[in-house]
């Protein structure tokens, strides 16, 4: 096959357009010359020349590749053909899905027209890559070549949130969405150093200690993955400043965290009983309330505004109406108590809820106790740190919720989540942005009915491009997911699918060949859609540079070293964290 | 009675011919055995096919029926708007691919004045004269410029061959004397008769992979010749039997190697029912080479098509 080669030609010649299929704007298929190849995910560009209108530069990406027999008319010819019996020729041929036409002049590519492979230049801007003018480094192409995502669409400039699928497991997506947070923090993508350096991220570890390594050094990153890291234009190596809270160890009147593999620079989180009614956090210890249509969620915000309003905050307990209680325990079996009593209930519950309804609460009250005592604190100061808060903390927050029962990582997130939330909120600018990374959204923003945290999740995807709170959700299963948080996502990644969810309209943003690759992808590989481009990139993204489990990790970092303990103020006054009305009596001297 | 129906299309003809009896001048059946001793003969055990055969065969077809216009009152001369097509198909182990591929067309005419004709982008029409030619004369012009193409291929070809050990398979019976000394013609429909009646069931008694002594046959020119029965066809005598020939200016031991030679190579290539219509008589790569010299001769339509908008021009 030979091409005419001419000077200015946009990459090397691999086909030219088959006549025999359809040429449209949009897509149209090559066939492949004897001595080249196409692959899919190659960039393929095409001109034509137009009457006064100059050349119409066509450039898309193989979505399909196929080859056949020609001059074959049966299958068993095929051995024929093999044998050396029957001359065949093998053709192959690839669809080509447009992703850009320069100028804007939408005709179809001419029928025998060359179709080049685009390197450097032709190939960015193919992928309009040379339109993006802060392009974040999301991994590898099948070419070899790096693939960016346009940050405006990621830091709510013109769009916000990410949205990950894919299996358990296999599809990667944790590391991804790690891997986004280091190439946002140290790509230089947010503008000046010091905007990067004051972003924030926030990130809940549900699955096993694996997060909570992050600003540990990987001990398997060897050189290629380094080189890797240095063809995106990063340094690899762990995530700096990383501030790891864990839960409270149960019964410990030390409030250590209750954590097995890392054994410092982690903070204990844990509410104490005081900040628990005067914050009104009860509502989330019933966020799996499935449906608010249920009569007892009346029932919940009467008694947490009755708690805000009486109880008295006493140590690290709670005093209501002279009664001490000195622990969650203490506290369910306390408010059970008012409710039962015909006297007290109308006064907790208000006046016109059925008793049926007050049993109802009350039973889910009482379940509470064994997952969220631990949390929920009479027995510790509130004096010492002890709250989760992305303000204070470095540049990285982990919590690690891994080993909280349902109940409580719903809680916890929940709580986390609307502090975060309306901390963002006062403070009315945007910047500096916090990302939140929280995996099972599937869990905590189900399609079906509402909870609290459903609530926050919804005002974080609908309100949080304008507050800077980016969102980074990852589930099994987008189909499960509400679906205004899935369609406020302007980035959208996909790992390895599941057969029946990768048919569900979830995904109609990837072409069918795409959707069937999803099926068989490798870790490690991720389609990305995004607003500009209008096929899915797949992307192979570097191997961590940091620690993704215990045994990944390398030395830890200097700042950690210094022991937990020393997050603790020892000078701070007890009780101060109430807006400066600090009754006389508490203070202890 | 018993009857069978013929395995080939009846669009091609039958497969045997029982006309009357063919020329007998120059007819020796003696030339491999003496004529008592003719038998079905085996291939010999342990001859190995040659590594490479090449097979020559061309396609034509009458692309439009033309008249051109006569001058003075003169009535118009008919014409035939031809295509055709030669290639030459070489089989290696394991690759058959076609060496060598040409197309023609040709305007065969008895108009004086019929010029060329350029029927659109590489389309064109050559003209031919043939002095007072009827509908039969320009037809037999159409198949001798054809062959005079798969000729011009051939030789091409063996140009370029290093002088191996190569077959080359001629479809049709060979052209004319004189021919290379590896190339064998391949005659798919038994259209004479050559043998003397005794020696006929000699013929029918031939098991698939099995051929008939080298005989020579006179004519026009004369050269060697012998039977081999295909297999594939249906179990009744002559079914599945063609016809070779090579060249009389070999000598008789050559003929002989080459016959045996042919019954180690060719059987190979017999095509099967379900596929070719002209099976199993008609070979493999053949059949795939004339698949691909059609769709060279390019879409009837569009050359008719060309063809008429070509003579509006004019």
């Amino acid at each position: 096959m030979s091409f005419p080669a001419h000077a200015g030609t946009p990459g090397s010649p691999v086909g030219r357009v088959l006549g025999t299929q359809d040429a449209s704007p949009l897509t149209f298929w090559v066939a492949v010359g004897s001595d080249a190849y196409l692959q899919l995910d190659d960039v393929v560009v095409t001109q034509r020349d137009l009457p006064d209108r100059g050349t119409v530069t066509i450039s898309g990406v193989v979505t399909a590749v196929r080859a056949r027999h020609e001059g074959a008319a049966f299958e068993s010819d095929v051995f024929a053909i093999a044998d050396g019996m029957l001359p065949a020729m093998v053709q192959e041929a690839a669809e080509i899905t447009v992703t850009r036409v320069e100028p804007e002049i939408y005709v179809p590519p001419a029928p025998g027209a060359v179709a080049y492979r685009a390197h450097g230049e032709t190939r960015d801007a193919a992928l309009s890559f040379d339109r993006m003018q802060r392009r974040l480094p999301i991994g590898i192409g099948r070419d070899g070549a790096p693939l960016f995502l346009n940050a405006d669409f990621l830091d709510g400039s013109r769009g916000a949130h990410c949205s990950i699928s894919g299996i358990s497991g296999v599809a990667t997506k944790t590391s991804f969405a790690t891997f986004l947070l280091y190439s946002i923090f140290t790509s230089g993508v947010l503008g000046s150093k010091a905007e990067s350096a004051n972003t924030k991220a926030l990130i809940f570890n549900v699955k096993g200690e694996d997060l909570l390594f992050l600003d540990h050094e990987n001990n398997r990153l060897d050189e290629p993955t380094r080189e890797a890291y240095h063809k995106l234009g990063l340094e690899a190596g762990a995530f700096k400043q990383v501030t790891v809270f864990a839960p409270a160890r149960a019964g410990d009147p030390s409030g250590s965290p209750d954590v097995a593999s890392r054994l410092t620079g982690v903070d204990p989180f844990y509410w104490t009983l005081s900040e628990f009614a005067e914050q009104r956090l009860l509502p989330y210890v019933f966020a799996d309330a499935d449906d608010e249509r249920q009569q007892y969620t009346m029932v919940v915000h009467a008694v947490a505004a009755h708690l805000a309003r009486e109880a008295q905050p006493a140590g690290g307990g709670l005093s209501i109406d002279g009664t001490r209680l000195g622990s969650y325990e203490d506290f369910v079996d306390y408010v059970v108590e008012q409710l039962n009593d015909d006297e007290t209930r109308s006064t907790w519950a208000g006046s016109s809820v059925g008793l049926g309804t007050v049993n109802a609460f009350a039973r889910r009250l009482i379940s509470s106790k064994r997952d969220l005592a631990r949390l929920i604190r009479g027995d510790l100061p509130g004096g010492r740190a002890h709250q989760i808060s992305t303000a204070d903390a470095g540049q990285v927050t982990v919590v690690d919720l891994h080993n909280l029962p349902d109940r409580a990582q719903r809680f916890v997130v929940g709580v986390t989540l609307k502090t975060e939330f309306e901390r963002k909120e006062k403070a009315g600018t945007a910047k500096p942005l916090l990302f939140v990374v929280l995996d099972e959204l599937n869990k905590y923003a189900p399609r079906d009915g509402t909870s609290p945290i459903k609530e926050v999740l919804l005002d974080i995807a609908e309100r949080g491009r304008s507050l800077g709170v980016i969102l980074i959700g990852a589930q099994q299963t987008a189909s499960e997911v509400e679906r205004r948080i899935v369609s406020n996502s302007a980035i959208r990644v996909v790992g390895r699918l599941d057969p029946a969810e990768a048919s569900r309209p979830e995904y109609g943003f990837l072409p069918p060949t795409q959707r069937q690759r999803a099926l068989l992808a490798k870790p490690g590989t991720m389609f990305v859609a995004q607003p500009e481009i209008p096929v899915p990139l797949a992307v192979e993204f570097p191997f961590p540079a940091w620690a993704t489990r215990p045994s990944e990790a390398g030395a830890a970092p200097r700042a950690t070293l210094a022991s937990m303990v020393s997050a603790t103020d020892p000078f701070a006054v007890v009780g101060s964290t109430r807006d400066g009305a600090i009754p006389d009596d508490e203070i202890p001297f | 009675m018993s009857f069978h129906v013929d395995a080939w299309d009846p669009s091609y003809g039958a497969s045997l011919d029982a006309s009357a009896p063919g020329p007998s001048d120059g007819l020796d059946v003696e030339v491999e055995l003496p004529a008592e001793q003719w038998r079905p003969l085996d291939a010999p055990a342990g001859l190995a096919p040659p590594a490479t055969v090449l097979m020559v065969d061309g396609v034509r077809r009458i692309d439009a029926r033309i008249w051109t216009a006569g001058i003075g009152g003169t009535p118009p001369s008919p014409g035939l708007a031809c295509s055709y097509a030669a290639g030459v198909v070489r089989c290696a182990a394991g690759n058959a691919s076609v060496a060598a591929a040409t197309v023609e067309r040709s305007i065969f005419t008895s108009a004086a004045d019929q010029s060329d004709v350029d029927a659109g982008s590489t389309v064109r029409y050559k003209a031919v004269r043939i002095e007072g030619a009827q509908d039969a004369d320009l037809m037999a012009a159409m198949q001798t410029a054809l062959m005079q193409l798969e000729q011009r291929t051939t030789t091409d070809v063996l140009a370029t061959l290093a002088g191996g050990d190569e077959l080359i398979v001629v479809d049709g019976p060979l052209r004319g004397p004189g021919a290379p000394p590896r190339v064998i013609g391949y005659a798919k429909t038994q259209q004479k008769q050559y043998l003397p009646d005794h020696l006929l069931p000699v013929v029918g008694a031939l098991s698939p992979g099995q051929r008939t002594p080298v005989f020579r046959i006179g004519g026009r020119w004369s050269r060697y010749t012998w039977y081999l029965r295909q297999p594939g066809g249906i179990p009744i005598p002559w079914s599945g039997v063609v016809r070779l020939e090579c060249s009389a200016e070999l000598t008789r031991a050559q003929a002989i190697e080459l016959a045996e030679l042919s019954t180690v190579t060719l059987p190979r290539y017999a095509s099967s029912a379900v596929k070719d219509p002209r099976a199993p008589q008609q070979l493999v790569p053949i059949g795939g080479l004339e698949q691909r010299l059609r769709r060279m001769l390019g879409d009837t339509k569009l050359l008719q098509r060309a063809l008429a908008a070509a003579s509006v021009r004019q």
